[in-house]
C-alpha cells in the first residue's frame, strides 16, 4: 500500500495540490489504495479501460480473495426479483462467494442485504470465512448515495468492503455510473442480472462482463413484466438463464451441478393449510401479479371473499402485497 | 332629529346584528360615517345619495351622522345601503317614527333607487330572528331565502319608492320573485345526483370502498392508472349518501348563501360536492383572503363530500392547509381584523396516479426513486388521516355492472341509522368520528376480533393510528352487514382497506 502522492495523481481529475489533500485524507481515513502492480489489485491484466488505482475502505478487505459474482439489476424492480436478489444474495455468502453490487436502490441493494444476512450469520463461528459483499461505488468513498442506504453502507463496510475509483468528495453524477458499471464486471468472475430494463444500466455491465469474457447469467421473467425486459433481451442473445442460485456455482466451476435450491411451487407441509378459498386464489394467481378484482373474477369468489383468502395467504407468507396488487411469494 | 335601524352584516359565514344609527342635525351641511365601516360601506353615501334623488327624494342640506354599532368590529359589504338611506328617510322626518320598529333591514341600493339582492340573507334574517326582529326586509330577488328561516314576516320591495309607500301604508310590498330560474342555480341541489353506480362496469374493490367512506364517514383515497375510473366512482357518491336532514340543510343553505353561492331561494337537500381544481390555491381551498375572509372550499363542502381528484398535482402548501380543517373540522382564520371560524365537517374523497409512469403495478417502470419523489409530494401524516386506501383495478370490458345507486343508498343509510343509535349518548354520530380514546368503549371487539387485530397489525408493522382505522372501518363493515358485532372477517377486510397504494 503506497500513500505517496504519485499514486494519487492518477486518480481521475487530479493535480498535485489535490492529489496531496487527497493522499494525507486516505492516510487518515486508512483508505487502502492498491494499484496495478500491486500484487493485491483485484482486477487481472488485460481489462480493457480498467481503473489504474482502486479505493478500498471496510473491515474485511480479504472479501476480494474469495470468488466473486457480480448481482445487478434495476431499481425500479418488482417483488418477485427483489426476493430472487436477497436469496440469492445470502445462498452465495453461504457459498462462500463474495457477492459484487452496486449499492442501489432496488435489486443491488437488495442482494447486499441477502449477502449480509449470510455474512452475519458466518461470522461468529468461522475464521477462514473469507465471502462477503463488495460493494462498488460511483462517488467518493466518502460519499453516501443514495442516502437511504446510509445503514446499509455501514453494515457493508463491517462485513465488506467498500470499492471506488473516484478521488473523495466526488458526488454522484449521472454519467459516472455506467463507468462504474465496468468496475463491478471487471471484479466479478460471473455476472447475474436478476430484473433489468430494457435501457438500463445492468445491461451496461453485462455488455462489459461480455467484453471481457466473464460469463452472463440472467434470470428469465414474464414478458409482461417491465423489469424483466432487459434479462430476457440478454437471454435472447445468448446469456445463460439462470434457473436455480447453484447455477452460480456451475458457472464459476466450483461444482459440477448441485441440489436445486429454488422450487417453482411454493414449498408444501409447513405450518397450517390455506383454506379451499385461499387455494382457488393462489391458483388464480398464476405465478404472476393481480388486482383483487381480478382474482375475484378468475375465482368467481366474491370480492368479499377473496380479500380474506389474500389475508390468509399474506399471514401464510404465500403471497405478499404491493400497492393494493397481490402477488404470489 | 335621530333614527336608528337595525341591520345585519356577514361575519364569516354568521350574521351579526348591527343598528345605524343616523343623526340629522343643523350646521354646516357635512357628512361623517363612524364605526369603523370598510371601503364599500363608506361609499354607500353616494349611492344612497343618488337612490334618494332619483326616488324623488333630497339629501338632507344638514350635518349627518352615521353610526354603526357596535362599533368595535370591522363593517363591510353593501347590505347597509338600504338601512342607511331608511335611516335617512326616517331623520329627515320622511318616513313616520316607529314604523321600522321590529323590523330587520338589509339591501343594496342602486343609483336609480333601485334594491339589488346581497349574498348571505339567510344568516342575517336567522340571527335578525333571535335578536328579536318580527319582520324582515329584503330585496324582493331574496325573499324567498329570507322565508327559508320561519318565524320572520318578510317584506319584499323592488324600490325605495316602493318601500317608501309602503311603509306608509300607501302601497303594497312586492311578491317575491325566485333568485335564479335557469343556469347555474337550478343545476345545484337535489336535481343533480351525478352518475348512477349501475353505470360502473367491475371496480368491486372501488364501489366497496366507496360504500364504507359514505356509510361511516372515512377518508378515501383511491389510486390507480389515469382511466380506470377514479373520477366516475368518486362523482357517484352523491347518490348513495342520504340526504341532508332540516337542520343541516338550513345550516348548508345558510353558508353557501353567505359564500355568495346560488341557492335559487330553496333550501339545499343535497349533500354538498365540491371538486376543486388541482391549481387551487390554499385560500380558495380552507378559506381567508384580504380584510373580510371567505369561506373556502372545504367549508362549502361541510357536511358533504370534498373530492380531490389527482391529489399529488396540490401543492403542498396547500395540502398542508387541509390537514388541520381534517383534524378539527372547522377552518379557524385570524386576521388582524378579526378571526372567524368557518365549519368544515367534510368527507375527503381523492383520487392519485400510482407514481410518475401512471401504470402502476404490476406495469410500472418507475425507478424507485422517481417514485419516492412522487410520494413525498403527499405527506405521510396526510395520507395517514385516510382511513380507506384502496388500488383499482381493470375494469374489464365484459365486466359485469354492480348494484344500482339506490340499492347501496339504501345499505348505507341503514348503516348511519345504526350507527345513530349506537352513539346516541356520544358527541359523535360516524365510525370516523371515534376518538381513538374512546375506542374500546365505544366500539367494543371480542377477544377473537382483538386478536385479529393485532395480528394483522403486527403482520404490517402498523402503529397506533392504523390500527384505530381499522377497528373504526371494521365496525362500518359490521354495521352494512347489520351486525351488532365486529367479527375477525370485519377486521381483515378493514385491514385490506388500507392498501399502501402509493
Amino acid at each position: 500500500m503506497s500513500h505517496d502522492v504519485a499514486t494519487f495523481a492518477r486518480l481521475p481529475g487530479m493535480n498535485g495540490e489535490r492529489a496531496a489533500a487527497v493522499a494525507a485524507q486516505a492516510a487518515r481515513r486508512g483508505t487502502v489504495v492498491l494499484t496495478r502492480n500491486d500484487a493485491r489489485f483485484p482486477i487481472p491484466d488485460g481489462i480493457p479501460h480498467a481503473p489504474a488505482v482502486l479505493l478500498l475502505e471496510g473491515d474485511r478487505p480479504e472479501v476480494l480473495r474469495a470468488p466473486r459474482v457480480a448481482v445487478v439489476g434495476t431499481r425500479a424492480a418488482s417483488v418477485h426479483g427483489l426476493a430472487d436478489a436477497w436469496e440469492l444474495g445470502a445462498f452465495l455468502g453461504a457459498a462462500g462467494v463474495s457477492v459484487v453490487s452496486g449499492l442501489a436502490i432496488g435489486i443491488d441493494g437488495a442482494v447486499h442485504h441477502g449477502a449480509l444476512q449470510a455474512a452475519e450469520v458466518a461470522g461468529h463461528d468461522a475464521a477462514g470465512v473469507v465471502a462477503g459483499p463488495i460493494g462498488v461505488v460511483a462517488t467518493g468513498l466518502d460519499v453516501v448515495y443514495p442516502r437511504r442506504h446510509r445503514v446499509l453502507f455501514e453494515r457493508v463496510r463491517k462485513y465488506g468492503v467498500l470499492v471506488g475509483e473516484q478521488p473523495f468528495g466526488v458526488q454522484p453524477e449521472r454519467g459516472r455510473f455506467p463507468v462504474r458499471n465496468r468496475i463491478i464486471a471487471a471484479l466479478a468472475d460471473v455476472v447475474v442480472v436478476v430484473e433489468a430494463t430494457l435501457k438500463g444500466g445492468s445491461r451496461i455491465t453485462a455488455e462489459r462482463a461480455l467484453d471481457y469474457g466473464r460469463p452472463v447469467l440472467a434470470i428469465p421473467g414474464s414478458r409482461r413484466n417491465p423489469a424483466a425486459a432487459g434479462c430476457n433481451a440478454l437471454l435472447a442473445d445468448g446469456a445463460q438463464p439462470l434457473l436455480d442460485p447453484s447455477d452460480v456455482l456451475v458457472a464459476l466451476g466450483l461444482t459440477p451441478g448441485g441440489e436445486r435450491v429454488w422450487r417453482t411451487a411454493p414449498k408444501p407441509g409447513r405450518g397450517p393449510k390455506p383454506s379451499a378459498n385461499a387455494v382457488a386464489v393462489l391458483k388464480a394467481l398464476g405465478g404472476e401479479a393481480a388486482h383483487p378484482d381480478q382474482l375475484a373474477g378468475r375465482t368467481g369468489l366474491d370480492p368479499g371473499e377473496v380479500a380474506l383468502a389474500v389475508e390468509e395467504l399474506v399471514a401464510l407468507r404465500q403471497a405478499t402485497r404491493d400497492r393494493g396488487f397481490v402477488w404470489p411469494a | 332629529m335621530l333614527a336608528s335601524v337595525r341591520s345585519a352584516m356577514l361575519f364569516g359565514v354568521e350574521g351579526l346584528v348591527l343598528d345605524v344609527e343616523v343623526h340629522v342635525s343643523t350646521g354646516i351641511p357635512s357628512y361623517t360615517f363612524v364605526g369603523l365601516p370598510d371601503a364599500a360601506v363608506r361609499e354607500s353615501r353616494d349611492r344612497v345619495r343618488a337612490a334618494l334623488l332619483s326616488s324623488g327624494l333630497t339629501w338632507p342640506l344638514r350635518r349627518v351622522t352615521v353610526n354603526l354599532a357596535p362599533s368595535g368590529v370591522r363593517k363591510s359589504g353593501p347590505g347597509l345601503d338600504l338601512p342607511f338611506a331608511l335611516g335617512l328617510m326616517m331623520a329627515g322626518e320622511e318616513l313616520p317614527a316607529g314604523v321600522l320598529d321590529g323590523v330587520g333591514v338589509i339591501g343594496e341600493l342602486g343609483l336609480d333607487g333601485s334594491l339589488r339582492p346581497v349574498p348571505g340573507v339567510l344568516a342575517m334574517t336567522d340571527v335578525l330572528r333571535r335578536s328579536g326582529a318580527t319582520a324582515v326586509l329584503v330585496p324582493a330577488p331574496n325573499a324567498s331565502e329570507a322565508a327559508l328561516v320561519g318565524g320572520v314576516r318578510v317584506l319584499a320591495a323592488t324600490s325605495l319608492r316602493q318601500i317608501r309607500y309602503a311603509l306608509k301604508g300607501e302601497g303594497d310590498w312586492a311578491p317575491p320573485v325566485p333568485e335564479c330560474e335557469t343556469g347555474e342555480g337550478s343545476a345545484k341541489g337535489d336535481d343533480d345526483p351525478g352518475p348512477d353506480l349501475a353505470v360502473v362496469r367491475g371496480l368491486a374493490t372501488g364501489r366497496r370502498a366507496l360504500e364504507v367512506a359514505a356509510a361511516g364517514g372515512h377518508h378515501l383515497l383511491m389510486v390507480r392508472r389515469p382511466g380506470a375510473g377514479k373520477t366516475l366512482l368518486a362523482r357517484c357518491l352523491p347518490s348513495i349518501l342520504a340526504p341532508l336532514d332540516p337542520d343541516e340543510a338550513l345550516e348548508v343553505t345558510r353558508i353557501h348563501s353567505a359564500a355568495g353561492q346560488p341557492i335559487g331561494g330553496r333550501l339545499v337537500a343535497a349533500r354538498p360536492f365540491r371538486a376543486p381544481h388541482h391549481t387551487a390555491s390554499a385560500a380558495a381551498l380552507v378559506g381567508g383572503g384580504s380584510g373580510r375572509p371567505r369561506p373556502g372550499e372545504v367549508t362549502l363542502a361541510h357536511r358533504g363530500t370534498l373530492f380531490m381528484d389527482e391529489l399529488g398535482e396540490f401543492a403542498p402548501t396547500v395540502l398542508d392547509a387541509l390537514r388541520q380543517p381534517l383534524e378539527d373540522r372547522v377552518v379557524r382564520i385570524s386576521r388582524q381584523a378579526a378571526a372567524v371560524t368557518f365549519p368544515a365537517d367534510f368527507l375527503l374523497i381523492a383520487a392519485s396516479n400510482p407514481c410518475p409512469c401512471g401504470l402502476g403495478p404490476p406495469d410500472c417502470v418507475c425507478s424507485e426513486a422517481n417514485r419516492a419523489r412522487y410520494r413525498r409530494r403527499l405527506s405521510a401524516p396526510l395520507i395517514d388521516r385516510f382511513d380507506v386506501r384502496v388500488a383499482l383495478g381493470v375494469a374489464a370490458p365484459g365486466a359485469p355492472v354492480g348494484a344500482a345507486s339506490a340499492e347501496v343508498r339504501g345499505r348505507v343509510a341503514e348503516a348511519m341509522a345504526r350507527q345513530r343509535s349506537r352513539y346516541r349518548q356520544w358527541r359523535w354520530r360516524r365510525n370516523a368520528r371515534v376518538p381513538a380514546g374512546a375506542l374500546s368503549r365505544a366500539i367494543p371487539l371480542d377477544s377473537a376480533a382483538s386478536d385479529a387485530l393485532r395480528e394483522v397489525a403486527e403482520r404490517r408493522g402498523w402503529s397506533g393510528r392504523g390500527m384505530a382505522a381499522v377497528h373504526r372501518v371494521a365496525r362500518t363493515l359490521a354495521d352494512l352487514d347489520a351486525e351488532s358485532a365486529v367479527t375477525p372477517a370485519h377486521i381483515l377486510l378493514a385491514a385490506g382497506m388500507r392498501e399502501d397504494v402509493l
